[in-house]
């Protein structure tokens, strides 16, 4: 910071007396700031406010201002804490099998072997199909009159009949965490992978000496060193899975019954079914208090791993 | 010096460039919102051919150009709920009859009733669709068809089971299925569809209703838990899939559209659907089973009757039409032209009718001689008519009818597949109707 | 002497019999991977080589049991209505077909709305793109290389930005945007697309940036260059594959983006392709090889894209994500 930075033929005020620094930095960040105030600052004040109204546009008329009752409303709201367990199983489930299918592949693109950039590179089909098509995909590979899976299975003689799947409740949500993991190992796998090629071959090495097999290799020097990978895929893809939507739509829009009713698809329901914004606007207040939540709770965590 | 003003330029020139940018942004819809039509219809995926003839032909005789859209009749409701509020171009719209109170007070469609040409109409049309379009004393359009729902069975399977003739109770239905189930016939001889979807209320009705069942009172409060009809239907279907196993557990994620298909692919032998269907159903162009698909009776619970219900749909105006002069007088127009008459005749109802088999609510057309003879062709005109003098209005129709039956269809889901009793399902809808009434 | 040629005998034999262990253990280890990979392709390829194989399927192969894997009397006919949609006739009452859509096999008149649809998606995505980087550069390169007060404080206002879910935003958004009368209009899409792209477009750029050396910008601005020279002339440049992988990213994730376009778009003048497959994927009438057929016609692009730019697409996931 020099002092002819600053133009002596100008009045200096507050502008001037910030520094160049700051304020080439300020100009630097005045678009971003702008950008993500209206798109992401202020629309999450303005859902609070209309969270505290009983919006419905099907009375447009009558909107009267309720304090927290929305809020108060949810905790005796069975269908909503029902909802959020749902949204829990899915979660829990998806994430697991990911972390586990993305360290098989990783730890398989780790080698070296001819084909490996053939896998990496077709492995990038899942993360680019959009997630309506990949619902699409999967609805038709599910169908229970004409589907794959059927197919699949009664040719190999697993089944004698067609079975029915997303219709059946007790399947229903883990066939839709499986179309979510098939869409999301690939990238859960690329960041494993960068954690594992970064960790020094010397530790390795010391292992081999002190007559480490394999096994022991992979338990006590890979597994730890991957820690902040992991870390990692579990915060995104927690993220990722708490919030998902397309899925549920285009497989089945929360059914059969409630049985793939998730916290987003609620959400939906309630703010464009039945068309009440305000308590809507409370529940994904919720959801993003609890996403919040969790990304502090898990960035604590990685951070003092790290 | 050099410096500094380098710096503004720079700065303005990024300024400029993002202003540009921005602005380019928002001009893009100016240019790509180029719609030119006079008229926006909006229908559900019915008839598609029959209703674009028809377009073609008022645009021949009016001038007048119709963007025309279509959308499935399954997920109708949430589609234009979404439209409604967002405020998409609509002028003309098909309206079932179960969303007149909340559509209407929602201030979404407007009353046709100041318009004389439309009203005159009503002297010859079905004084069942007439009410069924009327909501606080005004008229909101002119009909698109009205139906009932109806039992169908596959002749063949019910004599090849040793059965005389179709079952008229619902104790019956299972007696016969569970024969046919032992001979092999069929693996899930009846057909019930209760997927989430607009359909699903009608079902739900007409099986109560035979069950002796009603939802509310004269004054719109809700019998559910007191009448018992209510629950004795709902558990025998409950019973049906799961202790009988003559429905098949996969009912929850068939629509009507997938459960006619696999009927009339043969799969089944007995069928609730749409009188109309009988149409299709008998065509061997669009059916396996064509001439075996005969219509009894609604079958009766042990508290019950044949009765079924009755429904309506209509072509309504939609508020934003109405409150511009222009666009409502030619909204006026196309609604005379589908719901009243083209050019001098019934011809979209007649049309629809040799179509589809869609049902009309214009007297006069009973005595059209091409109608009778396509009746004759493939139905029963006594039981058509029987059945017809049994039908019942629905009696949840009122503002809060959209939001109640998300969750009502979702109770009776969840007692078919096993995660709660018929008794609570039935409560918890009925708690919810009370609920929604109270805070209306 | 014997005992010598014994020694000689037993560490040759041992030799041998570790050259076979070794040759083993080699051999199952190619078998693994060999099986691993063969298992990984299918897993990854079969879901899709199935879709495309539905597509080219006439409604009634489609519909038979068990399934035709592969296509025997393979047909285009469903790409060709998406493709030649426009030239259809006009439909009088002579020659309709006097069936509902409820026979099967139909296909949609919203048919010829996918290529306007895919014009609209890329659109959308382009003008995301522009806004991103317009944004986007000026602020990584200020919280890269510039010492300021606020710099942590402005990087933990954007990483919390993009913890907000989207579903959150839905209600504010929708009553913004209709308040502004933008509803139905491409420009919804570009401003609310902002708010999920933006804070990655700046966490890839910042993590790129940092790693350039510091020096490059002293070395500038010792020859007169304003900060804002030093970045266009002397950091953009060397940030090519950072900026790339920015402009596949934003792209990919606006062409995907499904939610917030399914609640503002009503019509064909601003809907985007999710919102018309989502839409043919409810409607029982419509042919199924139809569907798979729009489905696969989704899948194209974003695929190609991706294949060409692996490369980029891997170092922009890896640096947004580790510091996201």
């Amino acid at each position: 910071m020099t002092a002819t930075d600053i133009p002596h033929t100008r009045k200096r005020g507050v502008w001037d007396r910030i520094g160049y620094e700051e304020r080439s930095a300020l100009v630097f960040l005045a678009p971003v700031m702008a950008v993500l105030m209206a798109v992401a600052v202020f629309p999450i004040l303005y859902s609070f406010y209309i969270s505290l109204f009983r919006i419905k546009l099907t009375r447009p008329n009558r909107q009267p201002f309720i304090w927290f009752e929305n809020y108060t409303d949810l905790l005796g709201d069975h269908e909503f804490w029902m909802s959020v367990g749902r949204t829990v199983t899915f979660t829990v489930t998806s994430v697991a099998a990911i972390a586990v299918i993305s360290l098989l592949i990783a730890l398989l693109l780790n080698e070296q072997f001819r084909g490996r950039r053939f896998l990496s590179t077709i492995l990038l089909i899942p993360w680019a199909i959009p997630y309506v098509a990949n619902a699409l995909m999967w609805k038709w590979i599910y169908d229970s009159g004409y589907g794959a899976l059927n197919g699949v299975l009664y040719q190999l003689d697993f089944i004698d009949k067609y079975m029915v799947w997303l219709g059946d409740q007790d399947k229903t949500l883990m066939l839709i965490a499986n179309a979510f993991v098939w869409k999301e190992v690939p990238l859960a796998t690329i960041l494993l992978l960068v954690t594992l090629k970064s960790i020094p071959d010397d530790l390795y090495a010391a292992a081999r000496v002190d007559g480490a097999t394999v096994w022991q290799r992979f338990v006590h020097v890979t597994l730890p060193a991957m820690r902040p990978g992991f870390m990692l895929v579990m915060i995104y893809e927690t993220m990722m899975a708490i919030r998902h939507f397309d899925l549920f739509f285009v497989l089945t829009e929360g059914g059969p019954g409630s049985a793939s009713h998730v916290l987003s698809w609620h959400i939906y329901v309630e703010t464009f079914r039945n068309l009440s914004f305000g308590s809507g606007a409370a529940m994904s207040y919720v959801l993003a208090l609890a996403t919040f939540g969790l990304s502090y709770f898990f960035i604590r965590t990685l951070g003092r791993r790290m | 010096m050099s410096r500094f003003a380098k710096t503004h330029l720079g700065r303005r020139d990024f300024l400029r460039t993002s202003a540009a940018a921005g602005a380019l942004t928002l001009a893009t819809p100016g240019l790509l919102r180029a719609q030119s039509a006079d008229i926006h219809m909006q229908t559900w995926s019915a008839a598609v051919d029959t209703v674009q003839s028809h377009l073609a032909a008022f645009t021949a005789k009016t001038g007048l150009t119709v963007d025309y859209g279509n959308s499935p009749y399954a997920q109708y409701r949430d589609a234009m709920v979404t439209k409604f509020v967002g405020g998409a171009p609509l002028d003309m719209m098909w309206v079932s009859d179960a969303w007149l109170p909340e559509w209407a007070e929602a201030g979404w469609i407007a009353p046709i009733d100041e318009n004389e040409t439309l009203m005159a109409y009503n002297a010859e049309a079905d004084d069942f669709c007439t009410n069924s379009m009327t909501y606080g004393g005004r008229q909101y359009g002119l009909t698109y068809y009205s139906d009932y729902m109806a039992f169908f069975y596959d002749a063949e399977k019910v004599a090849a089971a040793g059965f005389d003739g179709p079952p008229t109770t619902w104790a019956e239905v299972v007696e016969q299925s569970l024969a046919m189930k032992e001979k092999g016939i069929s693996e899930h001889p009846m057909m019930l569809a209760m997927a989430q979807e607009s359909w699903l209320i009608e079902f739900i009705s007409a099986l109560v209703f035979s069950h002796g069942g009603r939802f509310t009172d004269e004054a719109g409060a809700s019998v559910m838990t007191s009448s018992p009809g209510v629950q004795e239907a709902l558990q025998w279907v409950v019973d049906a899939v799961n202790t009988h196993k003559i429905i098949s557990p996969a009912c929850v994620e068939t629509g009507e559209l997938n459960g006619l298909k696999a009927f009339s692919s043969g799969n089944h032998a007995f069928a609730m659907i749409a009188k109309y269907r009988l149409r299709t159903l008998n065509d061997p162009a669009q059916s396996s089973i064509a001439g075996n698909v005969k219509q009894a009776m609604m079958p009766m619970g042990p508290n019950g009757s044949h009765a079924t219900v009755g429904w309506m749909r209509f072509h309504g105006m939609s508020a934003a039409a109405a409150a511009d002069a222009t666009r409502a007088a030619n909204t006026a127009k196309l609604i005379e032209w589908f719901g009243g008459k083209a050019d001098g005749a019934y011809t979209f109802q007649k049309l629809l009718f040799l179509d589809i088999g869609a049902g009309f609510g214009t007297k006069p057309l009973f005595q059209d001689p091409d109608i009778r003879a396509a009746y004759d062709s493939y139905g029963d005109v006594d039981m058509i008519q029987a059945q017809q003098a049994l039908a019942q209005k629905k009696d949840v129709v009122t503002p809060w009818f959209g939001e109640w039956n998300e969750t009502n269809g979702s109770a009776w889901q969840s007692a078919i597949i096993g995660n709660t009793d018929a008794a609570a399902a039935v409560k918890a809808s009925s708690d919810l109707w009370t609920e929604l009434k109270d805070a209306y | 002497m014997d005992t010598a040629i014994q020694v000689s005998e037993q560490s040759r034999r041992d030799a041998e019999g570790y050259r076979r262990a070794r040759l083993r253990a080699l051999w199952v280890r190619r078998m693994v991977i060999f099986v691993s990979a063969v298992v990984l392709s299918i897993y990854v390829l079969a879901p899709v080589v199935w879709l495309v194989s539905s597509s080219v399927q006439t409604e009634a192969e489609i519909t038979s049991v068990p399934p035709h894997w592969i296509p025997e009397e393979p047909t285009l006919q469903n790409y060709r209505a998406i493709f030649s949609a426009t030239e259809e006739e006009e439909i009088t009452y002579e020659n309709r077909s006097g069936v509902d859509p409820v026979s099967g096999g139909f296909i949609p008149s919203t048919a010829k709305s996918l290529l306007p649809a895919m014009g609209n998606s890329f659109i959308v995505a382009c003008a995301v793109v522009v806004l991103n980087l317009l944004v986007g550069v000026p602020a990584a390169y200020a919280i890269a290389k510039i010492r300021f007060m606020a710099r942590n404080a402005s990087v933990y206002f954007i990483l919390t930005t993009r913890v907000i879910p989207d579903i959150a935003l839905v209600v504010p958004f929708f009553l913004m945007i209709k308040n502004l009368g933008l509803l139905d209009t491409l420009s919804s899409l570009i401003i609310t697309y902002l708010a999920v792209t933006v804070p990655f477009t700046v966490f890839i750029l910042v993590q790129y940036f940092e790693g350039l050396p510091d020096e490059l910008d002293k070395a500038a601005r010792v020859d007169g260059c304003s900060r804002f020279q030093a970045l266009i002339h002397v950091y953009l440049p060397l940030s090519l594959p950072s900026l790339v992988a920015v402009v596949l990213f934003t792209f990919l994730t606006s062409w995907n983006e499904f939610l917030l376009a399914l609640m503002f778009t009503q019509t064909e003048a601003s809907q985007t392709l999710p919102i018309l497959l989502a839409a043919f994927t409810s409607d029982f009438t419509i042919s199924f090889s139809f569907i798979n057929a729009a489905g696969v016609l989704a899948i194209v692009p974003p695929v190609i894209v991706a294949i060409v730019f692996e490369r980029y697409i891997v170092s922009g996931l890896t640096a947004g994500a580790v510091k996201g």
